[in-house]
């Protein structure tokens, strides 16, 4: 029993790990907290429901759709709730949180709206491959799911390293000012840092819906917060930090299931979220957050 | 003749204001209000906490349990509740100081999950998401006082429930009234003073001798008494509560309040509670919109004027700001 | 002239922040009366509705509170379609003429209290139905049941609901009736003698099944072999099930509404636990089986609606319901259904529109034949009648045999 613990903890980690590297890219970059990064995972994972299912595509077709629409919702997120909000002065570093958390609410009603309330199947014959390992049940999608984690993590981490955009990334997460002085453009890099934050948690969306069969509206906000949890765990703006955190939080989630309370399951996130901010409030792997950053 | 006008349009006005409808709504404006400026005060010495919720939640449980299980008055239970919660602002409040901004507010708003976490699992005391029912109504406690003293609501013309609702509404306005008029004071005093250059820059402030320590952490201890003195009342007007009735869905709604009314000035949370308790009623009509509409608004003020709908410019246009050095 | 008001005098002294303030609570009220204003007066003493017979068909309005907006507006769809269909029906049959006046609580109790107050506050409303969640239902009962209202529940099963006031109903056949029945006939037949216990233990209506099935189990002196629970907005149930699967129990038994119910047997059934599973109220309905596929096969419940069943009455109130809404109904749209066919009944009886004799004579209501099956109120106001125990079988419900 406790290898396949073990194989849910990981799966479900490494959602959790998909999930939080959106947020920590924008944190990263903009110094601001998307809430509306859950809606956005929601919202990839309808596109997914709605591809395969009503629409009855293939599923890598499925991907590329969710991954185009939150794309699209990630750029109007930056257009339309905050750019407006980066050239005011004086404009207190709730304004961007509050607009975002406007945004995850009319996402999720809309939703509702389109969608219903209720939860939607999820059905693609890929979720059905399993391997059998003894009384084991290994699910091909289980291990989709965390090759795909990795392969981003290593892939970001990459990108962020050695190609010229992701230098740029990094420039602009440092100093946005200092950045554009030297020639970056700024305005797209964070554009574009905002498009694949959303893009991945398209990503995520589907994988969710895949693995557990599972779609509804209210899913974005507990993931969301969830997210949240993880990137002050990990650190904020740290890859390896959202990769690491992910696979911690849900495991501990797991084990905790496992062998205590399920009740409480939901609490571990939170009372992570305060203890690492208590005691080490860069997180892991970040680096001493100057309180200039707000 | 025209006074037998005015008689009768007064009966009417006063029949009018005297509706339960309008009295419920008015009460938890009032009660909402209290929660807006839960999250003013502290937010004036330039710490955010989304956990007013949490807060609220303790006040409401505490005095629920003990006007249920013990047959406290509710006066005793209300302030019970009031006073545990800020019992636990000032043991949050502390290490609290080390954090700042956005890194604060997720971490109130992971405290106000935890509560509810506890709230939902610690059955044998609350009776977990099933909830406590019957708690000792306010205004109906106050009718059985009066009429223990003689007093029939019929004698002054009104049904029962009417007397009930303008009980709880008078109580509640008159609460409201004494927090504003306290906060107010305190912000025009050395302490309101103190708060704001906090605000402004905390180290330039404690370079300046100001104990920023204490200062901080009785702003925050003050945003959690009026948190759980708006929930201790909260249960006792609606007699029912629930752990989902403090979860993070209330925690931004009230941080909405603040935020969308104006976040500089108290006037703000006043108006920011009013409008937002009063327009989900005010357009039922299109109630299947309202959540969408309310994001919408939320987006769309931020772009356009972050700073809240009231703000310090507004008042000097009406005149109505006080200087006194410099503080609103 | 400036102290117009007391508070205003107070207040003058005490700074100009409070003046605005006493500004807009009078305002405030005013603009409510302004703007709200459909309420018909508050000088006219308890006068219950006025009676409004022409040639003989009492006519009467029903105020409805259901949780259309937000995330479990499913469920208060499916009631106010029911309603509105009854009310066709009832309507077309011509004995007495139904006006539903419908609210939205959005399955908040302060809203629900809103919505409460404001039908109240019409003295043309004879009774009221719903609200839908049962934490809405004890926020607003108490309140209407001190007006001298009748107001009944028809889909709030938790314990304790009749029972708050006299002029409080239940149509809903409430989890204590229901599990129990299910529970027997389940273990009857396989002879379990251990159960797994899962359960969301941050809803009221699925932790209120739960304590009832805990009791029930007890009772039986069946053995529990673990307890787990889940919690709103998760979609992955497998470390609960892996731990479930590892106790090895005869059957499992789930308080879960449908939309998660549905979704944890599937999980379940893919990672090979294949013992039936056992539901509460909420999990009744077809879209368990549209959600989970062959996952739901398996699953028992007792319910007083057998949606597949061959009676007439049960027939054509499904395809009315599918033609008019586009989808198959389910227990809470035929609960509700039934209910306001109780209120025309009673109304029927009682002659008139009159809360106190319409209270009466609900509370007379004895063998009234609705579609699903014959019904009748305790003393209390809990509905008696007969629930059936069904299975999913080969992707049906099916009677369990």
């Amino acid at each position: 029993m406790l290898l396949e613990q073990l194989i849910n903890g990981i799966t479900l980690g490494s959602i959790y790990a998909i999930i939080a590297l959106g947020f920590t890219l924008v944190f990263g970059v903009l110094g601001i907290i998307n809430m509306a990064h859950g809606e956005i995972f929601m919202v990839g994972a309808f596109v997914g429901v709605t591809t395969t299912g009503v629409l009855g595509w293939p599923l890598w077709l499925a991907f590329i759709a969710a991954i185009v629409v939150t794309s699209i919702l990630g750029y109007l997120l930056e257009r339309i709730t905050l750019r407006p909000l980066r050239g005011k002065k004086g404009v207190s570093h709730l304004a961007p949180l509050i607009s975002t958390i406007g945004v995850s609410i009319l996402l999720e009603n809309l939703s509702h709206h389109i969608f219903g309330a209720g939860n939607k199947p999820f059905n693609t014959s890929f979720s059905e491959i399993r391997i059998n390992i003894g009384s084991i049940t290994i699910y091909l999608v289980q291990i989709v799911i965390f090759v795909i984690s990795i392969l981003l993590m290593i892939g970001l981490t990459i990108w962020l390293s050695k190609t010229k955009a992701g230098k740029a990334l990094r420039a602009t997460a440092d100093n946005l000012e200092t950045a554009s002085i030297l020639g970056v453009d700024t305005k797209r890099i964070i554009i574009l840092t905002v498009v694949i934050a959303s893009a991945i948690g398209g990503i995520a969306g589907v994988l969710v819906g895949m693995a557990f069969n599972s779609v509804s509206p209210q899913m974005g906000l507990s993931m969301g917060l969830k997210g949240l949890a993880i990137i002050i765990l990990g650190g904020m703006g740290n890859v390896k930090g959202a990769m690491v955190g992910g696979l911690i939080l849900g495991l501990s989630e797991t084990m905790l299931v496992a062998y205590g309370n399920s009740g409480y399951r939901d609490a571990i996130a939170f009372i992570m979220i305060i203890v690492i901010l208590l005691l080490r409030p860069q997180g892991i792997f970040g680096s001493k957050v100057s309180q200039e950053r707000r | 003749m025209v006074r037998r006008y005015l008689k009768k349009e007064g009966d009417r006005l006063l029949g009018e204001i005297l509706n339960t409808y309008y009295l419920q709504i008015g009460s938890f404006i009032l009660i909402n209000i209290m929660l807006a400026i839960s999250v003013y005060v502290p937010l004036s010495s330039g710490q955010l906490s989304l956990g007013s919720a949490g807060f609220m939640g303790v006040g409401a449980y505490t005095s629920a349990l003990l006007t249920l299980h013990f047959d406290l008055p509710i006066v005793v239970g209300i302030i019970a509740g009031a006073l545990v919660a800020s019992i636990l602002g000032v043991i949050v409040g502390i290490p609290a100081l080390r954090l700042s901004g956005v890194y604060l507010a997720i971490a109130t708003l992971g405290l106000g999950e935890v509560i509810r976490v506890i709230f939902v699992n610690w059955d044998s005391l609350t009776k977990g998401s099933v909830g406590l029912t019957g708690i000792p109504q306010l205004g109906r406690e106050i009718l059985e006082f009066a009429r223990g003293l003689g007093f029939e609501p019929s004698m002054i013309g009104i049904k029962n429930n009417q007397f009930v609702f303008l009980s709880i509404f008078l109580v509640l306005l008159i609460l409201v009234i004494a927090i504003l008029w306290f906060v107010v004071r305190q912000q025009n005093s050395r302490v309101g003073r103190a708060l704001s250059s906090i605000n402004m820059d905390d180290r330039a402030a404690e370079s300046m001798g100001i104990n920023i320590t204490y200062y901080k952490v009785v702003s925050f201890t003050q945003g959690a008494f009026f948190a759980g003195l708006a929930g201790a009342l909260f249960a006792h007007v609606i007699g029912f509560i629930s752990p989902a009735d403090f979860a993070y869905h209330r925690a931004v709604e009230v941080l909405i309040f603040t935020v969308f009314g104006g976040s500089e000035v108290i006037v703000g949370s006043v108006f920011g509670a009013f409008f937002l308790t009063l327009m989900p009623e005010v357009l039922r009509f299109v109630s299947e919109f309202r959540y969408i509409i309310y994001g919408i608004i939320l987006v769309l003020l931020m772009a356009i004027r972050p700073q809240g709908i009231i703000d310090t410019n507004l008042l000097k246009i009406f005149k109505f700001k006080r200087s006194k050095g410099g503080v609103r | 002239m400036k102290n117009i008001n007391l508070i205003g005098g107070l207040l003058k002294m005490k700074g100009i922040s409070r003046k605005i303030f006493s500004i807009l609570s009078v305002a405030m009220l005013l603009l409510l009366a302004a703007c709200g204003g459909n309420s018909t007066g508050s000088e006219t003493k308890d006068n219950n509705g006025t009676s409004s017979t022409t040639d003989g068909v009492v006519s009467a309005k029903f105020g409805v509170i259901s949780y259309l907006t937000g995330a479990g507006a499913a469920y208060g769809e499916a009631i106010t379609n029911g309603l509105k269909l009854a009310q066709k029906d009832i309507n077309a049959l011509g004995e007495v003429n139904i006006e539903l006046v419908i609210e939205d609580s959005a399955g908040k109790a302060d809203q629900a209290l809103n919505a409460a107050q404001k039908i109240m506050s019409d003295d043309s409303i004879t009774a009221i139905i719903g609200p839908t969640l049962s934490t809405e239902f004890f926020a607003v009962a108490p309140e209407v049941d001190l007006n001298g209202i009748p107001i009944m529940g028809t889909s709030t099963t938790v314990d304790g609901i009749p029972e708050i006031g006299d002029y409080v109903f239940r149509n809903a056949v409430p989890e204590s009736l229901a599990i129990p029945a299910a529970i027997k006939k389940a273990v009857e037949r396989t002879g379990a003698k251990k159960v797994a216990m899962i359960y969301g233990n941050d809803d009221a209506l699925t932790k209120g099944g739960f304590e009832v099935m805990e009791r029930t189990v007890k009772e039986m002196g069946l053995e529990i072999t673990t307890i787990e629970t889940y919690q709103d907005g998760q979609s992955d149930y497998n470390a609960q099930l892996t731990k479930i699967k590892g106790t090895n129990p005869d059957l499992i038994l789930a308080s879960a509404l449908y939309n998660e119910g549905a979704v944890i047997m599937d999980q379940a059934r893919k990672m090979g636990i294949d013992v039936p599973f056992v539901g509460g109220n909420g999990f009744n309905s077809p879209q368990a089986i549209a959600i989970a596929g062959d996952a739901a096969n398996g699953l028992i419940v007792a319910t007083p609606y057998f949606g597949e069943s061959e009676d007439a009455k049960i027939k054509k109130f499904n395809e009315d319901y599918e033609a008019e809404y586009g989808k198959k109904p389910d227990q809470f749209a035929a609960q509700a259904y039934d209910a306001l066919f109780i209120y025309a009944d009673a109304l029927k009886r009682a002659g008139s529109t009159d809360r106190e004799e319409f209270r009466e004579s609900l509370a007379a209501t004895k063998d009234l034949e609705g579609i699903l099956g014959k019904f009748s109120f305790d003393e209390v106001g809990d509905v008696i009648m007969d629930v059936t125990v069904l299975e999913i079988k080969d992707g049906k419900f099916v009677e369990f045999e």
